[in-house]
């Protein structure tokens, strides 16, 4: 033990005086709680950062007394507005009501719908038989749907008009398209004159669940495209996180996992590139929504039991 | 004052702690070492015992069938008119031999479509249609000359083919194994049983032979059939010998094996000019034969009675592979002519053949037949007792245009004149399928006997059954038999027919039943290797968190609990080993690994978003694995030209390369530049200030060797005339100097190792130059029997081991440095091990054997000669030296494995060297032997699963067509890969305890 003691001044000899204990030690890991080094290191220096630090810490500590409640009270499902709940959490970002979020993820869940029946009764194509123009088909008619409603919801509304947001999402779609087809490309997905189109049709669906709302909400501030896409050990702070981060999530997930059919012998017409895949990410985009859309409803129920 | 004592205090200290731990570390290396060699030995037993459970031989039963055997049969050991006892008789043993010669002519891979006429194909290809002499004999000499269509059992290898050709049973795979060694046939066969009666063999070509009948040929004239590049010596020698011996008497079979063709299509493919070229020759050569067999063919001549045949031992693909189960492999075809004409032909009912047009328009026919049922019908023809352990069954339609000579003696026909011939022949054809029937009933039930694990008991009671019926129909048939045979009556031809189809019946079932159960999987065995082989991973699993735990008692830094890198990286390991479970997965394997490489390039670029750092290195990393997905694709491509990529591609690339000559050279210019970008960043690097003395020079001599490839190469492709280096010398002095430079360069850092001078270095320098010294020694031979890929994939190789080494850098500078200096991240390792996988498939290699690059092997072993061709045109070709075995396979072995297993775990120590901030060479070794762990454990992974899928599907379709290579690939590779740690943490820690026991001395 001495010998440990001794190597332990060896390598760390300004921690001597401030012994830290063994569990902190041991315990320190990308899972931790968010004042872990990970977070500290992008936000700790801005007072912003630290007020929603301490806004975290609060909320986790509260989300965990709220869990405890959760067993043994009933969980009340309210689909009513709370400004302030809201509003605390983060003021920056517009404040989202559960029935707002139920009505966006609706309406994006009954677009995408829509045009799969749309592509099947009217046009009498399906994803299977003619994917290039089912893919395009799904791609116009989401498009507006998702611009328009998510713009709605931007952040910095007085900096911000409506139209603004509705550009940035139009400018977004392209980008995020290219963005997606290269990540497809370098996953394997096949690369020819007869792919090119459904490869770009693809890529505009996909760029509509994940990028697109991303870019309508938050324009290009960094910090949030931080906090949505590439933070999994802090969980997304705001109702809007939570749509946008989940579905965009569920779409690529979902697409992945869809990925792994193709290889199979089973020689049927859907294991082509990008049917299966495209299956698979609007499932995962569904699913996401509707967790997405519960989540909302347990934190708005917490919200509302914390307030009582 | 104070300050300065508690500095000098602490520098104590410190000193002494890093005595304590030199101590600490020399008990604790050799048993890190023994770890590695303990898992080593561990693979080998579990692999040893699962390989002898899975990969059977056959039990070779040693027993011979014998002339007298068959008095124990029910069958008349005479012809079924029991009154012939004229004199030819006297020497009759089993059937009635009705051929006096057989000229056998093997052409090594002939395809079917080779034969075949073209318009039995959907389109005609450039190859068909080339033996035009076969194809004209056969549509003219109808029932007398046929071409049948054969086909042959996996593995289609030369060897198993010639074993399966000769024995009449199924070779199994572990004979693969033995393809190079070509042991003799101890079981018995069809040339044994021609020796022990008294026939002659003389033999030509192809040296398998005489390797599998060391003695019983009465002449043989072999040539050696390794040397794929060779495409004439073994089919000149053939020629050489065949026409004179055809004029000679004192032979009864005569073998000619030629080999052409199979080594044009190794090395240019199916669709290239020398393999029309070869073809054409052949067709030249068997005009002659014929010629000289028809001008003999008279009366009293020297062929009176001689069958031709003209045949492959297996096809090939487009790509002039073999060894699978394809159709392309398996279909092959068998010319057999007789040069007497049967008065009669085929029994409608039993004729098998597909008619068809031949090219101008005439009917013709195409049989079918069992390479199975070659043996055991050679032998009714000639006379021969059946081989022992032959399972096949005397085929219609061969027997036929054999046996049509049978009737030319005549002697029933004075006895009954309305008995038709045809009735007479197949009286004849029952009494041989009775013999027949009743010599595989005694194998299958000798072997059943004689092995432990045979067929199981039902499969034997039904067979017994269907042999029982057939026999019992048989004495009623033999009655009738003897009944009717003074009078004629038509009664006599459905009986006949009737027995004829239950021995078909009885011999198809068997043949079918050794098929679906031959290759007998030892299942005990398999479980106990697999078992052990989980244990290893189990004590491999104990033993990482042993190193962990060695640090975590001693200095309080524990392991690091489950880190979101480690939950990744076991998500891909799983996905990538469970992906084996399919055939599908296994085919696609590159393209599998090359996804889950990019998945965790992704997963990457999401951290370097988050710490907004390195960015470019992730988009690098990903940009990367883009390329090596195109080019898996092309490598894929040349596996099967179905594949998507010649769908998804169409031949614009093509076109470019024939459209703009320029192309060509960008191809031959692009690789030397490459090459000397590399030696310019060997350059920096040597100039940095670690590199001093030894170790400066060494990797000198690697940039000397880059720079000899690429003379070598510009020589080569011919572009530039280089008149200074003359043809010959750089052919084969350059890639042996480079071989020497190498060995030099490895036998010189083991020598360092010994006495190793340069000390005073950081520690983590010294790995970093240790590392790049073993690289840059072993590189220069791999980038030269990987050709002209070889810079490329070398340069792809640095950048990817560059990317996946800052990311992984950089997660351990985000994570708090102090809390665990020594936990090791499993991604970054996890990710080496899969660049590493994609790299083998990007260097065109795949899990098969005619994935591997035999070229390679005779990379610096050419001898250029001048002979005198065929038609006496003096013609250059490059003759190989003398084949050594054991230095050409060294070669294969590192082309094969070169990218994929050797260059990357002797980098490992780059992902701990660079990482490290605390220079002590205790953390950085310990460091890197949980790597190498780390490194092992997730190969072991694979194979585990492999050995897993391989179980499962033992019976599956494709276990000896993909199945099986693949399981033999993988396991060469993780011994390779145990056997590679095991030295690598030789070389790495060696240095450590010298230090200590010089350290001792120095303070003294």
């Amino acid at each position: 033990m001495n010998y440990t003691k001794t190597f332990l001044s060896v390598v760390c000899p300004w921690n001597r005086d401030s012994a830290p204990s063994p569990t902190y030690k041991t315990k320190s890991t990308f899972l931790d709680p968010p004042w872990q080094p990970p977070m500290n290191q992008s936000t700790a220096h801005t007072p912003r950062g630290d007020r929603l630090i301490d806004r975290e810490i609060k909320r986790s500590s509260n989300r965990k007394n709220m869990k405890a409640n959760a067993t043994t009270s009933s969980v009340k499902f309210s689909a009513e507005p709370e400004p302030e709940a809201e509003a605390e959490v983060s003021p920056s970002s517009p404040s989202i009501s559960a029935l707002e979020a139920l009505s966006v993820h609706l309406i994006s869940g009954l677009g995408l719908g829509l045009a799969l029946l749309l592509a099947n009764n009217v046009y009498s194509v399906n994803l299977v038989s003619h994917p290039s123009l089912t893919l395009l088909l799904i791609s116009v008619i989401e498009c507006p749907i998702v611009i328009l409603l998510y713009s709605r919801h931007r952040k910095n509304r007085e900096e911000c008009s409506y139209l603004k947001a509705v550009g940035r999402g139009l400018v977004g779609l392209p980008v995020g398209a290219l963005v997606n087809s290269l990540g497809a490309i370098a996953l394997g997905a096949p690369v020819g004159t007869q792919y090119f189109l459904t490869t770009i049709y693809w890529s505009l669906m996909m760029s509509l669940f994940t990028i697109v709302p991303a870019v309508s909400v938050f324009g290009s501030s960094w910090k949030d495209w931080q906090r949505i896409f590439a933070q999994t050990n802090c969980r997304p702070i705001g109702s809007l996180d939570f749509m946008i981060c989940l579905p965009a999530h569920g779409a690529i997930i979902g697409a992945w996992l869809g990925a792994w059919p193709m290889p199979l012998d089973w020689e049927r017409p859907w294991q082509e590139w990008p049917i299966c895949v495209s299956y698979g990410a609007m499932a995962g985009y569904l699913v996401a929504i509707v967790v997405s859309f519960s989540l909302i409803l347990v934190r708005a129920s917490f919200q509302h039991d914390k307030r009582d | 004052m104070l300050c300065r004592w508690s500095r000098i205090e602490y520098q104590m200290l410190q000193k002494k702690a890093e005595e304590e731990m030199e101590v600490w570390w020399r008990s604790r290396k050799w048993e890190q070492i023994r770890v590695f060699f303990l898992i080593l030995l561990l693979h080998g037993v579990a692999i040893l015992i699962f390989t002898r459970g899975f990969l059977l031989t056959r039990t070779e039963l040693p027993f011979y069938s014998h002339c007298s055997d068959l008095s124990q049969s029910p069958c008349f050991s005479t012809s079924s008119s029991s009154s012939s006892t004229s004199s030819p008789n006297s020497s009759r043993c089993w059937t009635k031999p009705v051929i006096d010669r057989v000229v056998i002519i093997i052409l090594d891979a002939l395809r079917f479509d080779f034969v075949a006429p073209s318009t039995f194909f959907e389109v005609s290809k450039p190859w068909m249609d080339k033996l035009r002499v076969i194809q004209k004999l056969a549509s003219e000499r109808g029932s007398s000359a046929r071409i049948f269509k054969a086909i042959a059992d996996p593995p289609t290898t030369s060897l198993q083919r010639l074993k399966g050709l000769t024995t009449g049973g199924l070779p199994t795979f572990i004979d693969v194994g033995n393809s190079f060694g070509a042991p003799a046939i101890v079981e018995d066969n069809f040339i044994h049983q021609l020796v022990q009666n008294g026939k002659r063999v003389v033999m030509m070509g192809d040296d398998t032979w005489t390797q599998l009948f060391p003695n019983h040929f009465k002449k043989s004239y072999p040539y050696p059939s390794f040397n794929v590049k060779d495409l004439h010596t073994v089919d000149n020698g053939c020629i050489d010998h065949l026409l004179p011996t055809l004029y000679q008497e004192d032979w009864d079979v005569l073998i000619a094996h030629f080999l052409g063709v199979d080594h044009a299509g190794h090395i240019f493919g199916v669709d290239s000019s020398p393999m029309i070229e070869k073809l054409e020759q052949y067709n030249l050569v068997l005009e002659k034969v014929i010629e000289v067999l028809e001008s003999q063919s008279g009366p009293g001549g020297l062929h009176e009675n001689t069958l031709l045949l003209v045949m492959g031992d297996h096809g090939q693909t487009l790509h002039g592979d073999h060894g699978g189960g394809s159709p392309e492999e398996v279909e092959t075809s068998i010319f057999a002519m007789n040069f007497k004409k049967p008065p009669f032909s085929i029994p409608p009912e039993f004729d098998t053949s597909s008619g068809g047009h031949n090219l101008d328009g005439k009917k013709m026919y195409i049989s079918s037949i069992q390479q199975l049922d070659f043996a055991v019908t050679l032998s009714a023809l000639v006379g021969i007792p059946f081989p022992f352990g032959s399972i096949g069954r005397v085929n219609t339609d061969l027997y036929a245009l054999g046996s049509g000579t049978l009737n030319s003696e005549g002697t029933n026909l004075e006895k009954c004149q309305n008995q038709s011939e045809l009735e007479q022949w197949k009286q004849n054809y029952v009494n041989v399928l009775c013999i027949n029937s009743w010599q595989v009933k005694r194998y299958i039930d000798v072997y059943s006997a004689s092995s432990l694990i045979g067929f199981s008991h039902e499969d034997l009671l039904q067979i017994a059954d269907v042999y029982a019926q057939a026999d019992k129909s048989w004495s009623n048939t033999t009655k009738k038999l003897f009944l009717h045979q003074n009078e004629c009556s038509d009664s006599l031809l459905p009986a006949l027919k009737m027995q004829i189809d239950l021995y078909v019946n009885f011999l198809t079932s068997v043949a079918e039943l050794a098929r679906s159960k031959w290759t007998e999987f030892n299942l005990k065995m398999m479980g106990t290797g697999f078992g052990i082989m989980l244990v290893s991973l189990l004590i491999h699993l104990l033993s990482i968190k042993w190193v962990a735990k060695q640090y975590g008692a001693s200095f309080t830094c524990g392991d690091s609990g489950i880190s979101l890198g480690l939950i990744v990286a076991c998500f891909v390991v799983v996905i990538r080993a469970s992906s084996f479970l399919s055939n599908s997965y296994i085919l696609e394997e590159g393209k599998v690994a090359n996804f889950l490489l990019a998945t965790t390039g992704i997963f990457k670029l999401r951290y370097t978003i988050l710490r907004k750092k390195m960015l470019l290195e992730a988009v690098v990393f990903l940009l990367l694995i883009t390329f090596c997905r195109f080019t898996i694709e092309i490598g894929l491509s040349k596996q099967a030209v179905t594949s998507q990529f010649l769908n998804a591609y169409p031949s614009w690339i093509m076109s470019i390369v024939s459209q703009f000559p320029a192309w060509m050279y960008i191809a031959e210019v692009v690789p030397i530049l490459v090459l000397i970008l590399l030696s310019y960043l060997l350059y920096k690097t040597i100039s940095s200030s670690y590199f001093v003395g030894i170790w400066k020079y060494m990797i000198m001599g690697t940039i000397l060797s880059y720079m000899l490839i690429a003379v070598h190469w510009a020589s080569e492709s011919g572009t530039w005339s280089l008149a200074l280096v003359s043809y010959g010398i750089s052919r084969n002095c350059i890639p042996r100097m480079i071989y020497g430079i190498g060995l030099g360069q490895v036998s010189l850092l083991a020598f360092s190792q010994l006495f190793n001078k340069d000390k005073g270095l950081d520690h983590s320098k010294s790995l970093v130059v240790k590392t790049v010294g073993m690289l840059s020694a072993l590189s220069s031979v791999v980038i030269l029997l990987l050709g002209k890929q070889g810079p490329l994939v070398a340069l792809a190789s640095i950048i990817g081991g560059c990317c996946i080494m800052s990311l992984g850098n950089m997660e351990h500078e985000a994570k708090d440095s102090m809390s665990d200096p020594l936990a090791v991240d499993p991604l970054p390792v996890t990710q080496w091990n899969f660049l590493a996988a994609c790299m083998f498939f990007c260097t065109g290699h795949w899990c098969a054997f005619d994935g591997l690059r035999y070229g390679a092997a005779f990379i610096g072993h050419f001898a250029p000669i001048i002979v005198i061709d065929m038609a006496g045109l003096p013609y250059t070709i490059f003759r190989f030296d003398e084949f050594i075995l054991i230095r050409q396979a060294i070669l294969l072995t590192i082309d094969t494995f070169g990218f994929s297993h050797i260059l990357p775990i002797f980098a490992l120590p780059f992902l701990v060297a660079r990482q490290n901030m605390l220079s002590q060479k205790q953390f950085i070794l310990m460091r890197l032997s949980q790597v190498y762990l780390m490194y092992g454990l997730i190969t072991a992974t694979t194979v585990t699963v492999t050995m897993l899928c391989v179980t499962i599907h033992r019976r599956h379709l494709m276990v000896w067509g993909l199945f099986a290579p693949k399981f033999v690939f993988d396991v060469v590779g993780l011994i390779l890969t145990d056997v590679l740690i095991c030295l690598a943490s030789l070389f790495y820690f060696g240095r450590v305890e010298k230090d200590v026991q010089q350290n001792p001395s120095t303070e003294k």
